[in-house]
């Protein structure tokens, strides 16, 4: 009663402040006011609700319910809490504060929430969540969070925003989801059944309430993790400002205390953000935590795994150096590093000096051993050299078998290879790549019916495998004959446009529109082929060639990206794809002597990869049928200057020179040939042909020895097309 | 499976085919005060051969397809179970007995790809900026970040297509498989807060046993059934983690961890960055211990946290750093101070994401991408040092006159012993006057540096940031660099690549112009104009 009577005093005695502008007493008076109000609720959270109290004689105590005396004091908080907004808003507006936060104002005397402001403020909410009274403790989040800021109610927002962003990520999903400007709903599955009937309305008036942000345009939450985001943004900008940068002793608490409340608001956004796969955007935001990072491993770590998840893989493996340097014993580390370096950048000996690390780890790297084996046996095998590695470590790991009859394969040995692979199938029925190994081994023993067999088994459960489809191209053209073959062709046409008509826009890039994407894919595009011819500083041969290799590495490995859905290497493949597919189609078409139709096909992927030393090899074949030799050693040519070591150019190229009579010429060519492939038995087979004419015959027979030993065991396709990557 | 199990479930089945249209609703009311309907359909589900499980899974698919929302989430919440039943039957030799499930899979995905009209289903979100205002904020009381460059590029809200476009699906392959059962567990979670109990825990289970079937820790697990490795997939990986994480924070604290452990132990040994990045956030911002249980499931917890200056004044803070460059500018009586700062404060983040975006890229690429984005950021701090230069118009009255004395000097002393001097100079005063530090060679390798450096550029923001810090204490000691320690480092590298008169202008007007005094970059000009 008396606290009523006092409460209600204190309200007029503010207003009369406020008309008459005595601005310096309000504080003093709303702490006064609320601190009444607070004890109150703290009073009546006490009292045992049996028996009576005191301070509400005046109410009909004897018949109020539990529900009435929650009410009250729910009531009592919420009033405080507003009030302190208000006030808070106006005595700062007036102070001439504006609410810029970094700058104190020239009359700096900051405002301080103290305990009973502060408990006001949270308390409500609280009792709220006791109660199991999920859909109202969110409703009163909501309101303090959407009056307008001031300087001292800044770490409470801050607090406040990651809380509720902790209930919207935790106990709220898009189907029971409001929106803030929205009634909630009446029934909720949020709310704690017992409670039912127990809604609490509000029952008390300001006679003005504290100002929300307004305006035109102003941006409202729709969805569950877009409320959240928002939040998480908000409660980062301040954690970010608090950022405890000092390292001396004396700081460190604080900056424990900076860190924490940082980590815990990073750790939010990974799961809001991970879960809607905007792992480009979440990179960008772990960065912005790295001025906490200095020695926090969850930090780096996290960074690094999100640019791994962004696809900017070379920042990942060099952010994956620091986490090793703080935790040098994990072996998930190095290996996370090996596979981005054997999978899209392609640095072997970075690969095998992480591969080492997990090695070096011996009996502490556990079940990640067998993983370190099969990884530098990867490196191994990339780089060409000999590969052995162990796969008794991890005997039911299909990859180990895979890999070692892949290497088999490379090295020709078809019927260990044949072997292994089988174990592989054995343990992982449906894997894609052993499946093509298989039919690649087949075709090796000229199986070509049983390889193709095997292909559509394979195409069965993935209908959407270039990689493999192209090898169907190559075995119909060979069993079925050539209208087959531009029949899948054309199928292979059909899928990539529905392919990435409908692919899953959101694995990458922020937000961007699939056309957008597109865009923005072609544009990349010319800038990536842009290097070979036009630009100046690049000129040298090395730097020409190694990007030449780059599209070609690119070109050859379009296919092994598209198993299954989850692989994203770069923005480039839905059009090297289809580059690769027109060049198969040509090559189709050369097999049946139609140069028209070769042209055109040629003419298509040359419209996207105009500079493409596949395209130049293609026209050279082209003009190669229409009996036009100089035109296709021009062509030649040209392909060798983009790729010199392209293989296939080289031989056709020897076989010209051959045919021009410039043996010496011809037989150079075809031997640095040999020396970059040696297993492709064409090459042998014209290297022979040129000793044969130079009447050099005891060398010409060793050379048609190989190259009939070599074409038994023959693929269709090289061994190599099979991607190789953890 | 129990006789009166049995019992419940023919019951189930044959009540509802004789259930008129207009029951429905009561019907999907009264469903869930069936106690032991739920636990006899896990029996069936789980037994693949049971003869009731065909029309077990063709009713819950007609429940499926009725409008009652109700309905569909009761055979929503058996989707975990569906799902494990279905891979592990996948994963093992033999696949036909699988039929009924998998039809049931393809029907509710099929139903859920469209919408209302049949169209197909889009979802998107908007990814939230903070330079636009919104309910909660207003981008200017958030700092400096409102007009960075960065923050202007993002100020269109972007909508981010999620999940859409998925076409029908007759069958499953092992190609389409992880497509499907993502999009279905999307669905699961997108209701999550509706299934029971019983449905978060076969939620844990089906995580749990999908991640370490096969491999040598479940040897550990109380489930020991022999079982193949099951095939997974990042991006299911992800949406169970999403599950289980509701699991934890609503009734199953201790079942939902183990499975979180699990999927992060089974990511490891995958390599997949996804679900361990998620994992490691979840596990990282796990509560010390369990929330008391109150009443039953609901164990979301609030607490009232105390938030007053935690920190203390003293402490250096990106905000205390802020403040301090703020009261010099006042003291320096520069007008317009705020604009010049935003455009120069590279720390609040807002900015930092974005505009450094382009870069990353530069080291994969090689040449031709790192040029580019060093043209990009040249241009831009072009852009401030325009800005920067306007708002110190009357500063420029000073340089003049400071020109002019320099010219003077400048003529007096030989061209040789200047150089010298530079030599000389710039190694001794680099631990005081840091930001001046050594321009001519940053100048020269800019594009290189641009694109190797661009980690150390972004990544040491903070410690740069700290130095800068430190230096700040040095500030009583050396007034003399004062003025320039006003600019965080970013920008300085930046500022001082294109326009060294401004560093001139960071030189404060009273100080003596003695040979000792000059920054190595004044030096540096006279060198070049020689």
């Amino acid at each position: 009663m008396t606290a009523r009577k006092s409460g209600s005093r204190l309200e007029s005695e503010i207003e009369r402040c406020r008309s008459e502008s005595q601005w310096d007493k309000i504080p003093e008076l709303v702490r006064q006011l609320s601190a009444k109000l607070i004890s109150n609720g703290l009073c009546l959270e006490k009292v045992p609700s049996s028996s009576p109290s005191l301070s509400n004689k005046n109410s009909p105590s004897t018949n109020r319910s539990p529900a009435e005396r929650e009410q009250e004091i729910i009531t009592c908080y919420e009033k405080s809490g507003d009030i302190a907004l208000l006030y808070l808003q106006e005595a700062e507006k007036v102070s001439g504060i504006q609410n810029r936060s970094p700058k104190p104002g020239p009359t700096s005397q900051d405002l301080e929430l103290g305990y009973f402001l502060e408990t006001g403020l949270q308390r409500a909410h609280v009792i709220h969540f006791k109660n199991g009274n999920l859909t109202q403790g969110v409703g009163r989040f909501r309101e303090i969070l959407r009056a307008v800021e001031t300087r001292t109610t800044q770490n409470l927002r801050m607090t406040i925003a990651r809380q509720l962003a902790e209930i919207l990520l935790r106990g709220m999903c898009e189907q029971s989801y409001w929106s803030p400007l929205e009634d909630p709903p009446t029934v909720s599955p949020l709310d704690n059944p017992t409670q039912k009937g127990l809604t609490y309305s509000k029952n008390y008036t300001l006679s003005r309430r504290p100002r929300v942000y307004s305006g035109e345009n102003l941006f409202c939450p729709q969805e569950n993790t877009e409320e959240a985001l928002l939040l998480l943004l908000i409660s980062e900008s301040m954690a970010n400002r608090d950022a405890v940068l000092s390292r001396i002793p004396e700081h460190n608490n604080d900056r424990i205390i900076s860190l924490q409340s940082a980590s815990v608001v990073y750790d939010l956004l990974t799961i809001a953000l991970g879960r809607r796969g905007q792992y480009e955007m979440l990179s960008e935001c772990l960065e912005r935590a790295m001025k906490f990072a200095f020695e926090e491993f969850h930090l780096w770590y996290q960074l690094a795994l999100s640019l791994m998840a962004a696809g900017k893989s070379a920042r990942a493996v060099k952010v994956l150096k620091e986490c090793i340097r703080l935790k040098p014993d994990d072996p998930t580390i190095p290996l996370l590093a090996v596979k981005m370096c054997i999978g899209p950048l392609h640095w072997l000996d970075e690969g095998e000096k992480f591969a080492k690390m997990v090695i070096d780890m011996e009996e502490k790297a556990a079940e990640f051993r067998g993983k370190g084996y099969l990884a530098i046996g990867l490196v191994y095998s990339l780089k060409a050299t000999d590969g052995k590695f162990c796969s008794s470590l991890s005997p039911t790991d299909h990859l180990a078998a895979f890999y070692l009859a892949l290497q088999l394969a490379v090295s020709r040995q078809i019927p260990e290879a044949l072997g292994y692979v089988r174990q592989a199938l054995q343990l992982q029925g449906d894997d894609v790549h052993s499946l093509h190994l298989l039919a690649l081994l087949l075709s090796a023993q000229k199986h070509y019916h049983d390889a193709l067999n095997i292909i559509e088994m394979a195409l069965s459960e993935y209908p959407e495998n270039f990689n493999l489809l192209y090898t169907k191209v190559k075995l119909e053209a060979m069993c079925r004959g050539p209208e087959e073959a531009l029949l899948t062709c054309k199928h292979m046409l059909q899928i990539w446009k529905s392919f990435y008509n409908l692919t899953n826009p959101s694995d990458s890039g922020r937000g961007s529109s699939l056309l957008d994407r597109a865009i923005a894919d072609r544009r990349q595009l010319n800038a990536m082929t842009l290097p070979d011819f036009s630009d100046p500083d690049t000129g040298s041969v090395h730097a020409t060639s190694i990007a030449a290799s780059r599209v070609e590495q690119a070109l050859s490995e379009v296919a092994s990206s598209l198993q299954s859905s989850a692989p994203k290497h770069g923005p480039l493949h839905p059009w090297m794809t289809l580059a690769q597919i027109w060049l198969h189609a040509a090559e189709v078409y050369i097999g049946m002597s139609k140069p028209a139709e070769a042209t055109a096909c040629t003419q298509e992927a040359a419209n996207l990869f105009p500079t493409s030393h596949n395209v130049l090899y293609m026209r050279g074949q082209i003009a190669e049928l229409r009996g036009n030799m100089d035109d296709a050693k021009r062509w030649y040519e040209e392909a060798l200057s983009i790729n010199p070591t392209h293989v296939k150019t080289m031989q056709r190229l020897g076989l010209i020179l051959h045919q021009l009579q410039r043996y010496s010429l011809s037989e150079k060519v075809l031997r640095d040939a040999v020396q970059v492939n040696s297993t492709a038995h064409d090459v042998w087979n014209s290297l022979g042909e040129v000793l044969q004419a130079q009447g050099n015959a005891a060398a010409a027979t060793e050379c048609f020895l190989t190259a009939l030993e070599l074409e038994a065991s023959s693929p269709i396709l090289p061994f190599t097309i099979i991607p190789r990557a953890l | 499976m129990l006789g009166s199990e049995r019992g419940v479930v023919e019951e189930w089945l044959s009540e509802f085919k004789s259930l008129p249209e207009t029951r429905i609703p009561s019907y999907a009311g009264s469903l869930h005060l069936k106690k032991s309907l739920v636990p006899a359909l896990y029996r069936v589900i789980q037994d693949p051969n049971n003869e009731l499980l065909e029309p077990v899974c063709h009713q819950l698919f007609e429940l499926y397809r009725s409008s009652e929302d109700r309905l569909r989430r009761f055979t929503l919440q058996f989707l975990p179970e569906l799902v494990w039943v279905y891979l592990r039957v996948t994963a093992s030799r033999d696949r036909q007995s699988n039929g009924c499930i998998e039809a049931l899979l393809l029907g509710i995905y099929n139903l859920e790809i469209v919408d209302k009209d049949g169209n197909s289903k889009l979802l998107s979100f908007t990814i939230p900026s903070l330079s636009k205002p919104s309910v909660y904020h207003e981008p200017s009381s958030l700092g400096s970040m409102a007009l960075t460059e960065g923050a202007l590029c993002q100020h269109d809200l972007i909508r981010v297509v999620y999940s859409g476009l998925h076409p029908q699906r007759e069958t499953f392959t092992a190609q389409n498989r992880f497509e499907v059962l993502c999009f279905l567990m999307l669905c699961y979670n997108s209701a999550v807060v509706y299934m029971p109990l019983s449905s978060y825990q076969s939620v844990c289970r089906m995580s749990s046993r999908v991640c370490v079937c096969g491999f040598p820790r479940q040897q550990q697990k109380l489930w020991r059934e022999p079982c193949n490795r099951v095939l997974l997939d990042p991006e299911f990986m992800v949406q169970m983690l999403t599950a289980v994480y509701h699991a934890i924070y609503n009734g199953e604290w201790e079942m939902g961890q183990e499975a979180l452990e699990d999927i992060v132990y089974r990511a490891q040994l995958e390599l997949y960055s996804q679900p361990l990045l998620l994992g490691n956030a979840m596990k990282n911002s796990l509560p010390e211990s369990a929330p008391e249980t109150q009443r039953g499931r609901k164990v979301l917890q609030v607490e009232v946290t105390p938030t007053i200056s935690r920190i203390s004044i003293s402490a250096i803070t990106t905000a205390s750093i802020r403040r301090h460059r703020w009261k010099r500018e006042d003291a320096d009586g520069m007008s317009g101070g705020e604009d010049s700062f935003n455009i120069n404060d590279p720390d609040e983040g807002f900015s930092s994401g974005a505009s450094n975006s382009s870069q990353p890229s530069g080291t994969k690429t090689g040449g031709s991408l790192g040029q580019r984005g060093s043209l990009n950021s040249s241009s831009s701090s072009f852009k401030k040092a325009i800005t920067a230069r306007l708002s110190r118009d009357k500063d420029k009255e000073k340089d003049r006159e400071k020109e002019r004395e320099r010219d003077r000097e400048r003529q007096q002393s030989p061209p040789g012993s200047i150089k010298l001097d530079a030599i000389h100079l710039s190694p001794i005063k680099k631990h005081l006057s840091f930001p001046a530090g050594h321009p001519l060679v940053r100048t020269g390798s800019t594009s290189s540096s641009k694109s190797f450096d661009c980690m150390n550029l972004n990544l040491n923001g903070g410690e740069d940031e700290r130095e800068e810090a430190a230096g700040g204490s040095d500030k009583e000691t050396g007034p003399l660099l004062g003025g320039s320690l006003r600019h965080s480092t970013v920008s300085l590298q930046e500022e001082h690549l294109n326009r060294p008169e401004e560093s001139q202008a960071l030189l404060s007007p009273g100080a003596p112009l003695t040979k000792q005094s000059r920054s190595p970059s004044f030096n540096m000009q006279i060198i070049s104009q020689v």
